[in-house]
């Protein structure tokens, strides 16, 4: 993020699951009452929710950092896990490392990073093994 | 009043409100102020759930009905009872009885509304075939669920199953077929609904997906109850006016709708907290393989309205006995539904259009910075949410003093020196 957003506010996202979803739904609220576009808010109600759940199930926690300007809103989602060992197998839609917890939680349809990437008008990955993951997404009104 | 706040049946009774904070921090839209020491209902966030009529310990908060003495224009009277009503009695007291009762209360025509809602369920099942597609489906019965979804997720719109509530398909057909039956002018029939609900009587003024109700009115099960009680002792048993059977009789709690459905993933959900939630997952994308949602505002369905008068649990455990007693076997003919279904009878008349809430500004990148400067607010002030400001959480004043509502010094742990918002 180069320029000097409108709006911009952290969201911590724990690592447990009983929370799990509350940090998206907040970025949501804030969208709405802001009257965003609504494709916008769809596309980012979907994608977060899904970075989040990541962050929960793998991440141990972590963080979204929501930016808003005129014409799109940037999404930074943060944690500090164990890496991404193979992101480009990360991105095939249907592959997955979800536990029988996760599954068993109705997760683990290898959807997680191909929907976020589907959702996005840009998105970026940086993985480090044993230091964290971060994903750069940006959410352009109209696109 | 002002054409807004005629679009809700809640109103607030100023002689008696004392200006507590118990029905603006009941409120789940947001929607109560404490202003000059009155509560103050924001008719544009108002989904008339009734959870302020719930709370209010000073019968200040009222949803509109209809009086008895309106009943008296019409020529011919028809009462309409949700099945809700059945559960309200003891446990020796039939359907039947109940139905038999509101006769001898002086409504010429007694409908059994229970039928209609099994007749729905199968409705249901015809258009679930017809559009597999667009998962979850979401029912439109529940009239404060309705507003919820087009006020605040608008992209959920087309999820509505576009057939309409019970209540209006049995009025619609009655007044059809009473005015040739009896030789009646449409107008001159009072179509009253009997309900445990507070939003039923805005769905009667300002219905959605409806250009005008069927409906004539509203009553609520409390205000009858007293009566009805002295009108049921005697039973006459050859006077059969019953016709649903336990699935039609069970939508009178969560779960009824999709009872009688022969579907392998329906949701029901009920409570106010608990369908926005919900709501929440469903827009997040995750109920895509969920094919039914079933949504009533009040904790667990219509029985747990706030206009009963018996306790919820022991009315759920009365309908959990009559379903069993009357069958979870469907008395309604398939094939009616289908000709019915292709005459277009059960069909929405209009399509349902989104009400969204106004944004925090009109223009566009002001209202992205009233939400940074809500963020600066809030971190002034001391998270003790404790309403005395006259907004119902520290977040929302802070949102209340950005959009020129509130000031500052409404918080009474800011000292007074300190603020010039």
């Amino acid at each position: 993020m180069t320029d000097q957003p409108l709006f911009k506010k952290a969201f911590p996202v724990k690592g447990d699951f009983a929370s799990a979803g509350e940090a998206s739904v907040k970025v949501k609220n804030i969208l709405k009452d802001i009257g965003y576009d609504s494709g916008v808010i769809r596309r980012v109600a979907v994608a977060t929710y899904e970075a989040e759940m990541n962050v929960v199930m793998y991440g141990g926690g972590g963080e979204i950092v929501m930016a808003v300007n005129a014409d799109h809103v940037n999404i930074i989602i943060v944690d500090q896990g164990p890496g991404i060992p193979d992101i480009k197998q990360a991105l095939v839609e249907g592959y997955s490392t979800a536990t029988e917890e996760m599954r068993e939680m109705g997760f683990g349809a290898g959807m997680g990073l191909p929907n976020i990437r589907k959702n996005s008008n840009e998105f970026t990955i940086d993985s480090e093994m044993g230091k964290g993951t971060r994903l750069d997404l940006v959410f352009r009104c109209g696109g | 009043m002002t054409p807004e706040t005629k679009l809700h049946s809640i109103q607030i009774d100023n002689e008696k409100c004392i200006g507590c904070v118990l029905c603006m921090r009941a409120c789940p839209m947001k929607a109560i102020r404490i202003r000059n020491d009155k509560a103050v209902i924001d008719p544009l966030r108002c989904v008339d759930c009734g959870e302020c009529y719930r709370v209010c310990p000073h019968d200040a908060v009222i949803p509109e009905t209809t009086s008895f003495s309106y009943l008296k224009k019409f020529k011919y009277t028809v009462a309409l009872p949700s099945p809700v009503l059945y559960m309200q009695f003891g446990w020796e007291v039939m359907p039947n009885q109940v139905l038999q009762g509101l006769k001898r209360f002086g409504f010429d025509y007694v409908y059994d509304v229970a039928w209609m809602c099994e007749n729905v369920t199968a409705a249901y099942e015809v258009y679930m075939q017809l559009h597999p597609t667009l998962k979850p489906k979401i029912s439109t019965v529940c009239p404060a669920v309705v507003r919820l979804i087009t006020h605040l997720y608008p992209d959920l719109l087309n999820h509505f199953i576009p057939i309409e509530s019970p209540r209006e398909l049995a009025a619609k057909r009655l007044r059809f077929k009473l005015a040739i039956e009896r030789n009646l002018k449409p107008e001159e029939i009072g179509i009253i609904h009997i309900t445990s609900c507070a939003a039923k009587m805005v769905s009667v003024n300002h219905p959605v997906g409806l250009a005008k109700s069927h409906l004539d009115g509203v009553v609520s099960i409390k205000d009858i109850y007293g009566d009805l009680l002295d009108l049921i002792e005697d039973v006459e048993e050859d006077v059969i006016l019953q016709k649903s059977s336990g699935v039609g009789l069970g939508w009178a709690q969560s779960g009824g709708e999709i009872r009688g459905m022969n579907l392998e993933n329906a949701l029901a959900v009920s409570g106010v907290s608990d369908v926005i939630r919900i709501l929440d997952d469903a827009e997040a994308g995750r109920l895509r393989n969920i094919d039914y949602l079933e949504l009533l505002i009040c904790p667990d369905g219509c029985i747990g309205g706030p206009m009963v008068v018996q306790n919820r649990h022991i009315a759920k455990q009365r309908c959990e006995t009559l379903v069993k007693m009357f069958g979870e076997k469907s008395r309604v003919s398939r094939k009616m539904i289908r000709r019915l279904f292709n005459e277009g009878f059960y069909k929405m008349e209009e399509g349902i259009e989104q009400t969204p809430l106004p944004p925090l500004d009109p223009d566009p990148i002001k209202a992205i910075q009233k939400s940074q400067k809500i963020e600066e607010l809030l971190s002034q002030l001391c998270g003790k949410e404790c309403g005395a400001c006259g907004s119902p959480d520290c977040r929302t004043l802070a949102r209340d003093i950005v959009v020129g509502e509130a000031r500052l010094t409404d918080c009474v742990f800011i000292e007074e020196e300190k603020d010039n918002p």
